[in-house]
């Protein structure tokens, strides 16, 4: 489903360099694309962006599931920029461009003399986000770094897993990706707006790591206040909240349940059809529950234990108690409450036949919806409208940088 | 030029009056050779304690930022929609947090209380950059008071269940009527529209029901919880910040408003890579993984002898080479044994289980030290403890520390993410309740000294 648009997107006319790879930095493009953005994806003529192999192939040319989801709305465009007439082709990119992504280790765009200084010389109101694992200062900046990594350095990583025992994948390996993309495309719309202003370009300098660590609540406060080092939790985070977390049902399956408030914990019994849980004798008030939380979740765990998932969720959702089902992706697709957001699109691949179900566009704006216009390009497939429609380089000229290998 | 100084921390200096207290942030960025040395230094952090007004309050500065001369009107509860009204602050806008007069925001009874009654370390901390004023919504003259606020507004964050400001008479229509330029940010548990818009939504359950809770943990077990408790409440808030500077975007083009309607569920679902293609062609279910991926091997969390933990992360061949050389075992990377990820990822269990004993042989540091040696994506599993001793958090100023009054030091996280020519800052952290009021009522409403009174009184403000 492609959203229809009633008036021009919001960042229709502004054009976006990605020259990043994988998901952090490309996400802050992809963003910026389905909101109106021209998305040029400046790839390595051999092989491409490495995001083209990661996770599940398909049928076109190996390139992956993730590929084509998130590289939705890029034209791809081969430039290799370890030569000078790559680096020339490049520059004359940047000259018609607002914004370039890149996510290379610090220095290299440097190595190549494509460093913000010369860039921003060619392009004085260029805004240029650079996303590494730790930024582009401190002594770790040379460090590789991935999502998995940002997620251990930044501090979640830890706090996932059963207490005592191994600290487990925060659900996804990628999320630090993708949490670092939002980051840097709030920089960029920042950015933006002030160029809007001033003409004055500039570069937006984000970690994977800090944009996990970032999401941490109190986790930083209190223990510069008092020192306490919070622990994995397991299912259930008592901390601040009782019952909070997650239980089993009788058939096999599991729900979330967050009692933030006592009037939430109200509706919970409630729904258990025990109100006289909820007394202030009993367990009515966040303090008892939580100096009780044992029992708390013994009576909790030996209810849902009882009843099918469907049943704790009905009765849960008769009283407004908050509860959800852990669903896993067969669930998701089967949900109606994703069909009537329109959460999935299905987008047909017509070369292969395939039909790919991706994510649709969020934040969903009224006036101005984003769009999904088309999966991710093949390699280099509007190298050549790019290169003569906006650079003007003739048909001789590139079969020679083709023949030259340079795009 | 990127060479940057090590000891080149944040710089914050403090203006303090009339007893609320005020910090300004400046990162100061790779390049820029001016130091505004004012403060003694701490741990990279300079701290300086200056008397000015509000108003001589670096307004070279405050002009400077992208958002300046934007107000927001925060009356959202909890992280989800507010955190994204504290980005805008932290890059220049005002913020008008509009609480109930008695209760104010829950999230200042949520986490760890302080000495300061209306405020836990949550809300200081994600409370930063506002002015809280006080109005009951529930009664009509509260009601008129937020509408002629709204008109002087161009952004409006809220999170109440839907359905509920309409019931106040608040509804879009309404708030368009009173200014149609308004930027609405709705953030719900499962968004504006759909069969369960109506239910009551945390960050938990939309975790839950966005399918990444389902993926934490181990396989047939318990799932844990992913990280953080209100991590979908962040991630919300930072689609709601696009969300708004976009449509700020489209207003500066069109003089119209809109809304951005965000379940919370969706943001985080929207973060799942491939799970939704990986089912809807192959019909693949994702499970839990434990400390693994599915993408690659080795990915995940490795025991030290010192009984720590490293994440080890080969995402692609060279990056395994590179450990077989830090293991000191170049064979394992060649192409008859694992040199691909394929062999690799078909011999799971026999390549993490060499990863786990040579991991196992050495302390955290020595394991480090080889992998960091050859290049190998590699790093602590960093608890709290570990993070405010780590030299790069402390040379990219990730810990704010500020000092609040009656407090002493509360340490908070920075701003990101790092603007070049326009760094945000952070102003001040959570307000007492109501501690602009008096202020926004007679400066910006133009109501007289009486009225306030009589509104006080009976507790409409």
């Amino acid at each position: 489903m492609i959203h229809e648009t009633k008036a021009e997107l919001p960042l229709a006319g502004i054009r976006v360099i990605d020259v990043a790879t994988v998901i952090a930095a490309p996400y802050c493009a992809t963003v910026l694309g389905e909101f109106g953005a021209e998305v040029l994806k400046v790839e390595h003529p051999l092989g491409g962006d490495a995001l083209r192999r990661f996770g599940t192939p398909t049928q076109r040319q190996g390139d992956t599931l993730t590929w084509l989801s998130e590289a939705r709305n890029k034209k791809s465009v081969t430039i290799d920029l370890h030569r000078p007439e790559g680096v020339d082709l490049f520059k004359k990119l940047i000259e018609k461009s607002d914004i370039l992504c890149e996510n290379f280790r610090p220095g290299t765009l440097e190595k190549w003399g494509l460093g913000w200084e010369v860039l921003h010389d060619i392009n004085p109101g260029l805004i240029m986000l650079r996303v590494t694992g730790y930024g582009q200062y401190g002594p770790y900046k040379d460090r590789p770094g991935f999502a998995r990594i940002a997620h251990a350095v930044g501090g979640i990583a830890y706090l996932a897993g059963m207490p005592k025992g191994k600290p487990v994948t925060p659900g996804s390996t990628t999320l630090g990706d993708y949490l670092t993309g939002l980051y840097g495309c709030i920089g960029v719309l920042m950015a933006l707006r002030y160029r809007e202003r001033t003409g004055c370009g500039q570069y937006v300098d984000a970690a994977l790591y800090e944009s996990v660590f970032r999401c941490t609540d109190e986790l930083v406060p209190i223990y510069g206040m008092y020192g306490i080092v919070r622990e994995r939790h397991g299912p259930n985070h008592n901390e601040f909240e009782c019952p909070h977390g997650h239980f089993p049902t009788k058939d096999g399956k599991w729900v979330a349940i967050a009692c933030a408030t006592d009037k939430l914990f109200a509706r919970l019994a409630m729904a258990m059809e025990r109100p006289e849980l909820a007394s202030s004798s009993t367990y009515g008030e966040q303090k008892t529950r939580l100096e009780n939380c044992h029992d708390v979740n013994e009576i909790v765990r030996d209810w849902c234990g009882s009843l099918t998932r469907e049943e704790v969720l009905e009765r849960c959702y008769a009283t407004g108690a908050p509860a959800g089902p852990l669903n896993n992706i067969a669930d998701i697709f089967g949900n109606r409450q994703f069909h009537a957001r329109r959460n999935l699109v299905a987008m047909d691949e017509e070369e292969t036949g395939e039909t790919i179900i991706v994510p649709s566009v969020i934040p969903r704006l009224s006036e101005t919806p984003g769009q999904i216009r088309h999966l991710g390009p093949k390699l280099g497939e509007h190298t050549v409208e790019v290169l003569k429609d906006l650079l003007g380089i003739d048909d001789c000229q590139i079969d020679e940088l083709r023949n030259k290998r340079v795009i | 030029m990127f060479s940057q100084p090590e000891d080149f921390g944040p710089i914050i200096s403090f203006t303090s009056q009339k007893g609320v207290r005020s910090v300004t942030f400046m990162e100061q960025h790779p390049g820029d050779t001016s130091t505004k040395d004012d403060g003694q230094e701490g741990g990279g952090i300079y701290i300086g304690d200056q008397e000015s007004s509000r108003e001589q309050d670096n307004p070279a500065e405050t002009e400077k930022l992208p958002m300046s001369g934007v107000w927001v009107i925060d009356v959202g509860t909890f992280l989800a929609g507010p955190y994204a009204a504290s980005i805008l602050g932290e890059f220049g806008a005002e913020i008008l947090k509009v609480e109930h007069p008695i209760a104010g925001d829950p999230m200042r009874r949520f986490g760890t209380p302080t000495k300061r009654h209306d405020a836990t370390l949550a809300w200081l901390s994600e409370g930063r950059n506002r002015k809280s004023v006080t109005i009951d919504l529930r009664q009509k003259e509260g009601v008129e008071l937020f509408l002629k606020l709204v008109a002087k507004s161009d952004v409006l964050v809220e999170n109440f269940r839907p359905g509920t400001m309409e019931e106040w008479g608040l509804g879009w229509q309404v708030l368009s009527e009173a200014n149609p330029g308004l930027v609405m940010l709705r953030v719900s548990g499962y968004g504006q529209t759909g069969p369960y818009r109506r239910r009551s939504g945390f960050a938990h359950i939309a975790h839950a029901f966005g399918g990444l809770s389902y993926l934490a943990g181990f396989p047939g077990e318990t799932p844990v919880l992913p990280g953080t408790t209100p991590l979908g409440d962040y991630m919300s808030s930072l689609y709601g910040a696009i969300g708004i500077m976009l449509a700020l975007r489209h207003r500066e083009k069109t003089g119209r408003g809109q809304v951005v309607d965000i379940g919370t569920y969706e943001a985080v679902f929207r973060q799942l890579d491939e799970i939704a293609a990986a089912y809807g062609l192959f019909g693949k279910i994702r499970e839990r993984e434990g400390v693994g991926s599915f993408v690659a091997v080795p990915h995940g969390h490795f025991r030290t002898k010192d009984d720590k933990w490293i994440a080890i992360a080969c995402t692609t061949d060279k990056m395994f080479e590179r450990l077989s050389e830090a293991m000191e075992r170049p064979e394992l990377a060649s192409s008859t044994l694992y040199g691909e990820q394929r062999k690799r990822l078909a011999a799971r269990d026999v390549v993490n289980q060499i990863v786990i004993e040579w991991v196992g042989s050495l302390t955290r540091e020595e394991v480090l030290r080889r992998c960091l040696d050859k290049e190998v994506p590699v790093g602590k599993v960093n608890s709290i403890a570990d993070i405010f001793e780590d030299e790069h958090f402390r040379a990219r100023g990730n810990l704010a520390h500020i000092e609040e009054e009656g407090l002493g030091e509360v340490v908070v996280p920075n701003v990101i993410p790092t603007l070049s020519e326009t760094p945000a800052r952070i102003t001040n952290l959570g307000p007492p309740l109501g501690n602009a009021t008096d202020e926004v009522m007679r400066e910006l409403l133009g109501i007289s000294v009486d009225e306030i009174r009589r509104l006080r009184q009976r507790k409409i403000i």
